[in-house]
């Protein structure tokens, strides 16, 4: 399933998903660097893990033995699609409001 | 690897714009000081179960929600009042936790009756600050996950 903005958001919505984020500021580690000092078990670190690729914030590579996760720049772009929703919403809503709205098209 | 959007891309203004039957001052009238009137609470809200919303029309005038539960709960603050053409205000609500952000609404008459609205929501770069957790909203994460985002394609 493609990333949504809702995934993100969902993702974003437990906050040890966002120390793991945060943890991978300074680049690429493996997961149990990731899991180092986090009061939750390794295989719920793995688990936060995949929800946070499945939702396109985090990508993953096999090296040896070891999976390194490091965060997708690319993540950012559903995030600015969310704030052109909500907008969006907000425009249509208020037109609807002013009476015979005619949205027009979205300015990139 | 997957082509990435250039990072000065990310940090362009996100812009919507819509088109009313309306005289522009009737337009920005709706738009700002009765906005209570149509904004969408259920889903565009701070704390949620609103019962009303507040835009108060002067320079340094707050834009809030009243709650169920007598609370209030801040979007932004007018930083430019300029009816009916233009209001300028910062934004806290679908980024919180960061420096706030900032939006423009611009009022341009096409005719008499019919108004072009176009919002510009800008300030993607003020948004540095580390989220500390003192709302619970499933937008919490969000600037510091701009960040996040912003260095690393900076330096992908």
């Amino acid at each position: 399933m493609a990333p949504s903005s809702d995934a993100v958001l969902d993702a974003l919505g437990d906050r040890t998903r966002r120390t793991v984020l945060e943890r991978l500021r300074d680049g690429p580690l493996p997961v149990v660097a990731i899991a180092k000092d986090l009061p939750v078990s390794r295989p719920a670190v793995s688990q936060h893990l995949k929800v946070l690729k499945d939702a396109g914030l985090v990508v993953d590579r096999q090296e040896g033995t070891r999976r390194i996760y490091a965060i997708d720049p690319s993540g950012l772009a559903l995030l600015r699609a969310y704030v052109e929703a909500f907008w969006q919403g907000v425009l249509m809503t208020y037109a609807r409001a002013a009476e015979a709205a005619m949205p027009l098209d979205v300015e990139q | 690897m997957a082509q990435q959007p250039a990072p000065g891309g990310l940090l362009e203004p996100v812009r919507q714009s819509v088109r009313v039957r309306r005289p522009i001052d009737a337009a920005f009238e709706l738009f700002t000081r009765d906005i209570g009137s149509w904004w969408p609470v259920g889903t565009h809200h701070a704390r949620g179960e609103v019962v009303g919303v507040v835009f108060e029309g002067r320079l340094g005038g707050r834009i809030y929600e009243r709650c169920r539960d007598g609370e209030t709960a801040d979007w932004g603050e007018v930083l430019a009042w300029d009816p009916p053409r233009r209001v300028v205000f910062s934004w806290v609500l679908s980024v919180r936790q960061g420096a706030p952000t900032e939006v423009e609404v611009r009022f341009t008459a096409e005719d008499a009756t019919t108004t072009r609205v176009e919002v510009e929501h800008r300030g993607w770069e003020r948004l540095g600050g580390l989220a500390t957790e003192t709302r619970a909203s499933y937008l919490n994460g969000w600037p510091l996950v701009m960040r996040l985002f912003l260095e690393a394609a900076g330096t992908a």
